[in-house]
């Protein structure tokens, strides 16, 4: 209960205000303070401020991500506001606090860092021009259906070892999960979903045991044989965050970006031609729609930070989102400017819970925006045809994209068979059955 | 002009090397930056001045 000097808003991420409001909103949340206290959900602090925000990102020991389910440690709801009722499990180590969640990165980093993407780039490439082969005599595609769905998603496939042609199974669920509302009467449906997906994962684990295939779920199954402390559930938390991470994100970024050039051709032609004014509208693409809008924590101790007060055990919810329109950290906020830099955004959070996977995030989208880019090159979005996520405030996406264009001749082999042929390269030497 | 990664406060967010590859060097493993030397190159000092204004976690200083 707000019995201090606490700012009151009325504030919730889920909501339609939230979705009609955004980006927007956040400075008439700012201008009340820019850590306020919005009743939702039993009560949470709203984080707004770049510089704030910043600052408590830096303290893991005092705002905690933990998701303790069965009550074993503190119980503490992890970093979904609300946290989703029923389940006993926590999502991967995202939900995990440091040294445990260290030892998980440390085991994925090195099939995530710079250098480590560069190998997937031909890969991405390939698929994405098949996407376009699929669509292109027709003259009209749905940019996430028929791409931005399908690319990220195989890609995932392809960094965890599993089947490339699998990714269907863990599309619908993955992406229904964060955009159905917790209200929605469809949730339970979704829950249930994401349940079975789970079955699946936990029979892709046993596979991996018997006949592993290179990718992350083989380092994390190894590394728990030669003694790191991971259980079976943490991995299947670990393969579910991997694959919404994996999934969603980079759909809804390509989705923003392409809905921004839409009405504006010079900048398309900038953006082909200038691979430096690429990396930096990748940033300003990521600051502007910030795909992953925020996270919660719960607060460990009775703490001051940045001037707030904050008691053990209050909810936050880390709003990177509106951060990244705070006009004291950038000019302009409510406008994408493609060469904007410096650009210290939030867009991949911020601390020792950076997205794991944002360079492949980067170059995933780059990629898929170059292909677009440069082989649909009259392509306008369908009035009234965009549909967002119902809910934004967990991932900030679309569920269709549709747009038109001159019609023009496949390139390269029709995806199934790009398909395979990685699957074919990925697991030389491997079984597959 | 001395440049210095704190490498607790680096979290490979990698802008630092979009902004002065070849000054900011990244970590095989994790992407997180280093650099070879502290000292600046002369003609570099703005660039690095960049690296510093885009960290999104504060983690470069520089001693002039």
């Amino acid at each position: 209960m707000a019995t201090d000097d606490r700012t009151l808003v009325d504030f919730d991420q889920h909501s339609l205000t939230y979705k009609a409001g955004f980006p927007q909103i956040s400075h008439e949340l700012r201008s009340q303070c820019p850590v306020a206290w919005t009743e939702a959900y039993g009560g949470y602090w709203v984080i707004t401020g770049r510089d704030v925000i910043g600052e408590m990102a830096k303290h893991p020991d005092l705002l905690s991500n933990d998701h303790d389910p069965t009550g074993a440690r503190r119980g503490y709801e992890g970093i979904a506001i609300p946290s989703p009722k029923g389940g006993t499990n926590r999502g991967g180590f995202i939900e995990m606090d440091p040294p445990e969640q260290l030892e998980y990165r440390h085991v994925l980093n090195p099939y995530l860092s710079p250098v480590a993407i560069e190998q997937w780039r031909p890969m991405v490439a390939e698929l994405s021009h098949a996407c376009i082969d699929g669509v292109v005599r027709s003259g009209r595609l749905d940019f996430v259906d028929d791409l931005a769905n399908i690319v990220p998603a195989v890609l995932t496939m392809g960094m965890l070892g599993f089947p490339l042609a699998d990714w269907t199974i863990y599309c619908e669920p993955a992406h229904a999960m964060v955009y159905t509302p917790p209200h929605s009467p469809d949730f339970p449906r979704v829950l249930d979903q994401a349940i079975q997906m789970s079955g699946k994962l936990a029979e892709e684990m046993g596979r991996a045991r018997t006949n592993p295939r290179p990718g992350m779920l083989k380092a994390l199954i190894d590394a728990q044989d030669t003694g790191a402390s991971f259980v079976d559930e943490d991995i299947l938390g670990t393969l579910t965050l991997l694959i919404g991470g994996g999934f969603d994100t980079t759909t809804s970024l390509t989705a923003h970006a392409l809905t921004w050039l839409d009405s504006r051709p010079e900048q398309r032609q900038a953006l082909l031609d200038d691979p430096n004014l690429l990396d930096t509208a990748t940033e300003e693409f990521v600051r502007f729609a910030t795909p992953a809008q925020g996270g919660g924590r719960t607060i460990t101790q009775d703490c001051q930070i940045g001037g707030h007060s904050f008691r053990s055990g209050d909810r936050v919810w880390m709003a990177y989102g509106l951060a990244n329109h705070d006009p004291q950290a950038f000019e302009e906020p409510d406008e994408i400017v493609l060469d904007r830099f410096p650009n210290r955004h939030a867009g991949f959070g911020l601390g020792v819970h950076r997205c794991i996977g944002s360079n492949l995030a980067r170059m995933t989208f780059k990629t898929m925006l170059s292909v677009v880019l440069e082989r649909l090159k009259d392509y306008r979005l369908e009035e009234g045809g965009a549909v967002r996520y119902e809910d934004i405030g967990t991932i900030n996406g679309y569920k269709h994209l549709p747009a038109t264009f001159s019609p023009g001749t496949p390139k390269g082999q029709p995806l199934a068979q790009v398909m395979a042929e990685w699957e074919s390269r990925l697991y030389a030497g491997s079984t597959t059955a | 002009m001395q440049v210095h990664i704190d490498p607790d406060v680096c979290q490979g967010h990698t802008l630092c090397a979009l902004a002065a590859p070849q000054i900011f060097l990244l970590r095989e493993d994790d992407g997180h930056a280093y650099v070879t030397s502290p000292d600046v190159p002369r003609g570099q000092e703005d660039v690095v001045r960049r690296a510093v204004a885009t960290c999104p976690e504060g983690a470069i200083s520089i001693t002039e």
